[in-house]
């Protein structure tokens, strides 16, 4: 279970990283009556984070190389290898992010090229969740090369940055409120935010738990025996895993339920939200660590 | 220049491991790499008697595969530096100036030819021992195979003397990769996807 680890860490992080960049975006486009003070105010904490996680993701991914030092040469087969695109895409992410996060702390150009600017890198982003996808879509692996691994990665990207900035927002929040700073503006964009944050969560979690079986149906149906082979491996070798997976997707549903529920509960409510937000983050993260895991350990390739 | 490929007697073979041998010598292959494998693969049922007893009808036979140069070769396809590459002669092959030792070829390689040398770092495999062909030598599996049971050749010459079969379990649905390999079938050889039995064996002669 633990020999792709390297490869898990890349692929979540990554997924994670463009996540919390849409979500970002999002809360912005949906926000774009909110005055640009508190917005940011709001937002930046959780922007500042999202680089040094693709950072890390990134290096990880090199780890796994029988040649590091010739790791460039993996961009050279871009017309035909979705390896080398989801490079090239992994490193244009980071590159226009890192762009984007430098002219806003200058606040260079005007706001609108800004603007612009980071709908390019969520664009860039998005895509390269779908190169992602399309490396382990090879048409020898029968449990890869389906639809439901980019539904899959995308699920993942969308659920991991939406909690992970949920999580950085309710923190940042906490924190100027105890250096004194009350900003009810802020604390109803805030409360608007994590409420939808929530939400969407919620929404994802119902579409991965129709997923999963979908899947399974899917794969024990297919007639390469490669395929009943990954069955076997995700019903019995590690099934153990399997169950833990969906018992922290569950724990995961039920606590954002919590949150929601503490959320409408007023101010006294809310004293417990950053560590609410963050057990659920942590709860999902795990689920996907282990779901990754469990991905990487289904590999079983046609033939012999 | 034409597309070469090999041709298996596969109702031949014994099991032997001799072309295996042969290649891991010829080319010093270490510990791990085996450019040439044997699977052996074992089917069986019960054959019901008109008098109601059962006879037991089981069988083995051997498939001895390298690497089949395919012609939608995945491997190509896949390699995110170039370093695997199809030649004008369609020997498929690894630049090891260029391999980045990914692996990601050997993960996607349903016929397992590209394998991974740990002491350079690269991938290697089977390129039909060109060094042997270019002095009018056979490559040394088909050489040493005491049973005559392997060949190599034009692939359009070997399809016309021997016909096109390369579907055998537990090898690959050919369509997936468009091997250039021609296999005249064991007798109670099964073909591929509708196998009833298992991998008994895989030689990787170590």
């Amino acid at each position: 279970m633990l020999h792709e680890l390297p490869l898990v860490i890349f692929t979540i992080f990554a997924q994670m990283s463009v996540g919390s960049f849409v979500a970002l975006g999002i809360i912005q486009l949906l926000g774009h009556r909110v005055p640009h003070a508190t917005m940011e105010k709001v937002t930046r904490p959780a922007l500042y984070a999202i680089g040094p996680l693709l950072v890390l993701g990134l290096a990880a991914s090199t780890m796994h190389l029988g040649s590091p030092l010739r790791a460039p040469n993996a961009i050279l087969h871009w017309n035909s290898s979705w390896l080398s695109r989801e490079i090239l895409l992994g490193m244009a992410f980071l590159g226009l992010g890192a762009a984007f996060a430098v002219t806003e702390w200058f606040k260079l150009f005007n706001y609108r090229l800004r603007q612009v600017l980071a709908a390019v890198t969520a664009v860039v982003g998005l895509a390269l969740v779908y190169a992602i996808s399309q490396v382990y879509s090879i048409r020898t692996v029968p449990a890869w090369a389906t639809v439901h691994t980019p539904a899959r990665f995308f699920i993942t990207a969308f659920l991991l940055g939406g909690l992970a900035v949920g999580a950085a927002l309710v923190i940042a929040a906490f924190y100027r409120a105890r250096k004194g700073d009350h900003d009810d503006e802020a604390m109803a964009l805030l409360t608007n935010s994590v409420r939808g944050i929530a939400l969407g969560s919620l929404l994802l979690m119902g579409a991965k738990a129709i997923g999963m079986p979908l899947y399974t149906s899917y794969l024990a149906r297919h007639p390469d025996p490669a395929a009943q082979e990954s069955v076997r491996i995700l019903g019995e070798t590690y099934g153990g895993w399997s169950i833990a997976q969906v018992l922290l997707i569950f724990a995961g549903l039920a606590l954002l339920g919590y949150l929601l529920f503490r959320l409408s509960g007023g101010h006294a409510g809310r004293r417990l939200l950053p560590t609410i937000a963050l057990a659920a983050f942590f709860l999902v993260l795990a689920g996907e660590v282990v779901g990754r895991m469990l991905f990487y350990a289904s590999m079983v390739r046609s033939g012999i | 220049m034409a597309q070469l490929g090999f041709y298996f007697d596969q109702s031949r073979c014994t099991g032997c491991a001799a072309c295996s041998i042969a290649c891991k010598d010829k080319h010093d292959l270490p510990v791990g790499v085996s450019w040439r494998r044997i699977v052996q693969y074992t089917t069986g049922t019960w054959r019901e008697n008109p008098d109601s007893t059962v006879t037991p009808a089981i069988s083995t036979y051997y498939s001895s595969i390298s690497c089949n140069h395919c012609d939608d070769a995945i491997c190509v396809e896949v390699c995110p530096s170039t370093a695997m590459r199809k030649g004008d002669d369609g020997i498929v092959y690894v630049n090891p100036d260029v391999c980045i030792g990914c692996r990601y070829c050997e993960m996607a390689c349903p016929y397992s030819a590209p394998q991974f040398n740990a002491e350079l770092g690269v991938m290697t495999k089977c390129d039909l021992c060109r060094d042997r062909l270019a002095v009018g030598e056979k490559p040394a599996c088909v050489a040493s195979c005491p049973s005559r049971a392997l060949d190599f050749g034009d692939i359009e010459e070997l399809r016309a003397t021997y016909g096109a079969e390369a579907g055998i379990e537990p090898l690959p649905d050919p369509r997936i990769t468009q091997p250039n390999l021609v296999i005249k079938p064991h007798p109670d050889a099964q073909p591929s996807g509708q196998g009833t039995g298992h991998i008994e064996k895989m030689t990787k002669v170590s």
